[in-house]
């Protein structure tokens, strides 16, 4: 039989074996090579890969810090909010996944759709936070049926909540979503998309304090994003409480006070110089940015033509009027220009540089000396005293006492006001200063422009005598009880002299004291001082002045600034009623009733 | 008697039995976070393979021989049958069901086809057209069964006996040609026709993973993470996080290997493959008194390695998923029955040469 014939040499038998030998050799080296490169050369990167296949973060956003006012009273605080979150690796069906979003959210596919696409940086596994504020009806209705719609997440957070709404919303300030803009400037930063900043007032003021440190949980989760197991957990911290100075029991009187006006009031304790009210009308509710805002609601706010968003305590600006009186005086004391005894003859109007300058009685005041003249707000008496003064001196004494430039105050959008000079007008409007011009700017028209909150440190200053307080609305930062930061109160010595200081408070005394213009801001055995102050919204040389006055919003502005007692100072007060018309008549008794409520007479 | 344990191979056959027992721990740890049982019923094979090793092996070689076609022809017939009556299993008709047991027959074809060519290649001292095209007819006709099942892993390992013929026979240079062309012109047919977009898929994905990370480049991937994080020493047995919380796929199958890299690390993958150079070095290298004999160990190492090759280059994305599992290793019982088979006829051979 063939088959027992052996046809294969033994040679041919031995090359096989070495060539197979070697051929095996050669293919058992090169999967030792691959797999020592996989496995020992590029450890690292596989590890790396492998952890992030199974560990899935999830930051946990942190409460914001408390805002309480002095005594403990809470201004703003969170409650919990339920977020729908979207995570994009467990989507089946991307446009299924749209209609859902949209019947969940409220919101049309398109704008989920742009909402989803900002997101197409970050991974797959982030969740996308799809709408706040979700109602409770959603939450139950997506929880109770998790495993239809495994791309939608429900996150519980804490959210601002201010339980008084409107109440000292301007202090407090409002929030909303950091822009992609910010994210971009910071990429490093600790904000990610969705979360909450400080916009304005304390909320922005403080907001490294106020919000907090977010923590973080750690799960590993399976290929089919099961969670298996806690491999770590960073407990979120709540952000530092921040104490106000303010008087939250006063803040609400005086907003009752201010209810259907329009304008600011600000009330200073002159131990410290801190503000126990700060109120602005209209104002809004912060809780409203904490939502997400329809774009019809935002318009309305944000196009009220009386402006419910500005804090008019610092960021409007007026003319002081006669407030700035003080200023004449005290410049034309310390420049010894004027002595307390320089007697002036108001006719009711005067010429100056050829034009016919009015006081604002037109049968004029008669003989008026400086305390006369601040009693009576005269306005000749101080035209003839900014005719003495030249410009340049009355801008260096407004600076000095804290005009036009930022008062100071911890809150964020302060304006700064003007003080009009010869070297401004150059620059600005490349013409010279007229001498005519002093005149208006001696009565605190022309272009002199200032805050409520400029002149409320200009009225402590002259109730301290001389000594500047800044203005501040922070006591104290507590972090866990304990005392982080304190605000030490700061005063600055204004140079001019006591004795002129005192001159000036005579004044002012007899303004509410006696036969003046602030006598309806009376009250017994209080020893107020003040100034009334008119700002024209139209010149009175205008031939229709007396017809448009008579309408609202062409009627004049009205301020009252005052101290109290005159000896000893502890408050003081600046009110501002925008188109009030006669000061005496509507800032000065409202200035006298903040008195009267705050030491209980 | 005494002779066949004397000069059985005690040595080569206690490293396919580790291999093997290598094989049900691995399977026990790849389906412990699933709690599944597969250990014990690769255990169980593993019993049925060292009897169905015994049996043939205490066969008559030249009976063996002679018998070739017959198996090889019977199988082919319930190859057919099966794809009239077989249980689609993952999409395939290569499960046959017989007493509650799934019996894969297209693993049983390697054994009878190889031992059918050695005969051809043994008859014939050079491959003329004829011979070539009578060789091609006996190894395509199961692949081309297989191939409709289908089920491209055994197909695609089955075709490696067609490089094995041309290495050991000299094959004119004409019909190497006319046969690369034939090749050619079927495999263009074939991707065009009878191929299904997802195995089409499966071959391309391998040369960019990353594009296909979402369907069969997440096998690859997942697989080179688990084998790469695993290290020198790996993450210990059991511990592996791709196995154990499902990222690797088919890991008690095709991807075992990978679970030896990740829990075991780069010395384990080591001692794995230098058992397995062992296995092949051993198993080539002795005496031949005859042809068959000659053609059979060679043709059937060949298999082995290719098919152990094919497997290893799959699990760190050298070569496209086709679907082929880890000799001795992987799960599957048709599996480790057929190549323990195979290995007893030449634990056979090997011991005829000194007892003749």
């Amino acid at each position: 039989m063939y088959l027992s014939k052996r046809k294969l040499t033994p040679e041919f038998v031995k090359k096989a074996a070495v060539a197979s030998t070697v051929f095996l050799a050669v293919a058992f080296s090169v999967l030792f090579i691959a797999f020592w490169s996989i496995q020992i050369v590029n450890n690292d990167k596989y590890k790396q890969l492998a952890i992030r296949n199974i560990m899935r973060t999830v930051e946990l956003p942190a409460p914001r810090g408390l805002v309480v006012d002095r005594s403990g009273a809470v201004i703003a605080e969170n409650k919990i909010n339920f977020t729908l979150y979207l995570v994009r690796e467990n989507v089946v069906d991307m446009e299924k996944t749209l209609a859902r979003a949209s019947f969940f959210s409220g919101k049309p596919v398109g704008q989920v759709r742009t909402l989803i696409d900002k997101y197409r940086q970050h991974a797959q596994f982030y969740r996308i936070p799809l709408k706040k504020n979700l109602p409770q009806g959603t939450v139950i209705f997506i929880q109770s049926r998790q495993d239809e719609f495994p791309e939608f997440e429900i996150g519980m957070e804490p959210s601002r909540t201010c339980p008084q709404a409107e109440l000292a919303s301007h202090v407090l300030g409002h929030l909303s979503e950091v822009s992609e803009e910010e994210l971009a400037e910071q990429p490093s930063g600790s904000y990610r998309m969705g979360d909450a900043v400080g916009r304005s007032g304390v909320e922005k003021q403080y907001e490294p304090f106020l919000k907090g440190a977010k923590g973080s949980l750690t799960v590993i989760k399976n290929s089919v994003e099961q969670v298996q197991e806690i491999s770590g957990e960073i407990k979120p911290q709540i952000g530092d409480t921040v104490v106000l100075t303010i008087d939250l029991r006063l803040q609400k009187y005086i907003e009752e006070l201010m209810e259907g006006q329009s304008g600011a009031v600000g009330v200073v304790d002159l131990e410290t110089g801190g503000i126990l009210a700060q109120v602005s009308r209209p104002a809004f509710d912060p809780e409203v940015f904490a939502k997400e805002m329809e774009r019809q609601e935002w318009l309305a706010i944000s196009n009220d033509p009386r402006k419910p968003l500005q804090d008019k305590f610092l960021q409007g600006i007026y003319s002081p009027g006669s407030v700035f009186k003080i200023v004449m005086a005290l410049a034309g004391l310390q420049e010894s220009v004027i002595t307390p005894e320089t007697t002036v003859h108001c006719s009711g109007s005067q010429v100056f540089y050829d034009r016919v300058f009015h006081c604002w009685n037109p049968g004029g005041h008669g003989t008026m000396d400086l305390f006369s003249a601040l009693e009576n707000s005269c306005n000749i008496y101080f035209y003839n005293l900014g005719r003495k003064l030249d410009i340049d001196t009355i801008a260096r004494y407004a600076r000095l006492l804290g005009l036009g430039e930022l008062s100071g105050i911890d809150l964020p959008n302060e304006s700064s006001g003007l003080v009009p000079s010869s070297a401004w007008k150059l620059g600005t409007f490349n013409q010279r200063w007229f001498p005519g011009e002093t005149i208006s700017v001696a009565i605190g028209h022309g272009s002199l422009n200032v805050t409520p909150a400029q002149l409320l440190k200009l009225i402590a200053t002259v109730a301290l005598r001389g000594r500047m307080p800044r203005l501040h609305v922070l006591q104290r930062i507590e972090r866990q009880g304990r005392t982080v930061r304190e605000f030490a109160p700061e005063f600055t010595r204004v140079p001019i002299a006591r004795e002129n200081f005192e001159r000036v408070v005579e004044g002012l005394f007899r303004v509410v004291n006696g036969e003046g213009t602030g006598r309806a801001a009376r009250v017994e055995e209080l020893d107020i001082c003040g100034k009334t102050g008119t700002s024209q919204i139209i010149a009175k040389e205008n031939p229709q002045y007396k017809r448009l006055t008579q309408e609202k919003r062409f009627m004049p502005h009205s301020w009252f600034v005052s101290f109290a007692p005159r000896n000893a100072p502890r408050l003081a007060v600046v009110v501002l009623i925008e188109n009030g018309g006669d000061a005496g008549a509507i800032a000065a008794p409202m200035a006298g009733r903040i008195y009267r409520n705050y030491f209980g007479k | 008697m005494r002779d066949i344990v004397r000069f059985f191979d005690k040595f080569t056959f206690a490293l396919l039995l580790l291999l093997a027992l290598a094989g049900i721990l691995l399977i026990y740890s790849a389906g412990h976070s699933t709690q599944e049982t597969n250990y014990l019923k690769q255990a169980a094979w593993l019993a049925v393979s060292l009897a169905g090793f015994l049996a043939v092996f205490s066969m008559k070689l030249d009976f063996i021989f002679r018998k070739s076609f017959s198996v090889y022809v019977l199988l082919l017939v319930i190859l057919a049958l099966q794809l009239v009556v077989g249980h689609t299993v993952a999409r395939t008709k290569s499960w046959f069901r017989l007493w509650g047991i799934g019996f894969q027959f297209s693993e049983f074809v390697k054994v009878p086809l190889a031992l059918f060519l050695a005969r051809l290649l043994a008859r014939h001292k050079e491959i003329d057209g004829w011979a070539f095209m009578k060789v091609m007819a006996v190894i395509l006709a199961p692949v081309a069964l297989i191939v409709l099942q289908p089920d491209m892993g055994v197909s695609f390992i089955l075709c490696s006996f067609i490089p094995l013929v041309i290495l050991l026979k000299k094959v004119r240079p004409a019909l190497l040609v006319i046969a690369f062309l034939l090749f050619a012109l079927g495999g263009f047919a074939a991707w065009h026709s009878l191929l299904k977009p997802y195995q089409k898929e499966r071959i391309i994905s391998f040369l960019n993973p990353a594009q296909y990370k979402d369907s069969t480049g997440y096998h690859i991937i997942q697989s080179r993470i688990a084998i790469g994080s695993g290290g020198l020493s790996g993450k210990g047995y059991r511990k592996g996080s791709q196995s154990r919380y499902q990222f690797l796929p088919a890991r008690h199958t095709d991807f075992i290997i990978s679970v030896v890299g990740e829990e075991l690390g780069f010395v384990a993958i080591g001692t794995l493959f230098f058992v397995f150079f062992l296995v092949f070095y051993r198993q080539l290298r002795f005496n031949f008194e005859n042809d068959e004999e000659f053609y059979y160990v060679y043709l059937f190492n060949g298999l082995i390695f290719f098919q152990f090759l094919v497997n290893v280059a799959m699990a760190i994305g050298f070569f496209p998923v086709l679907g082929v599992s880890l000799p001795f290793v992987s799960y599957g019982g048709s599996s480790l029955l057929s190549f323990f088979i195979g290995e007893a006829i030449i634990f056979r051979v090997k011991i005829s040469n000194y007892l003749a």
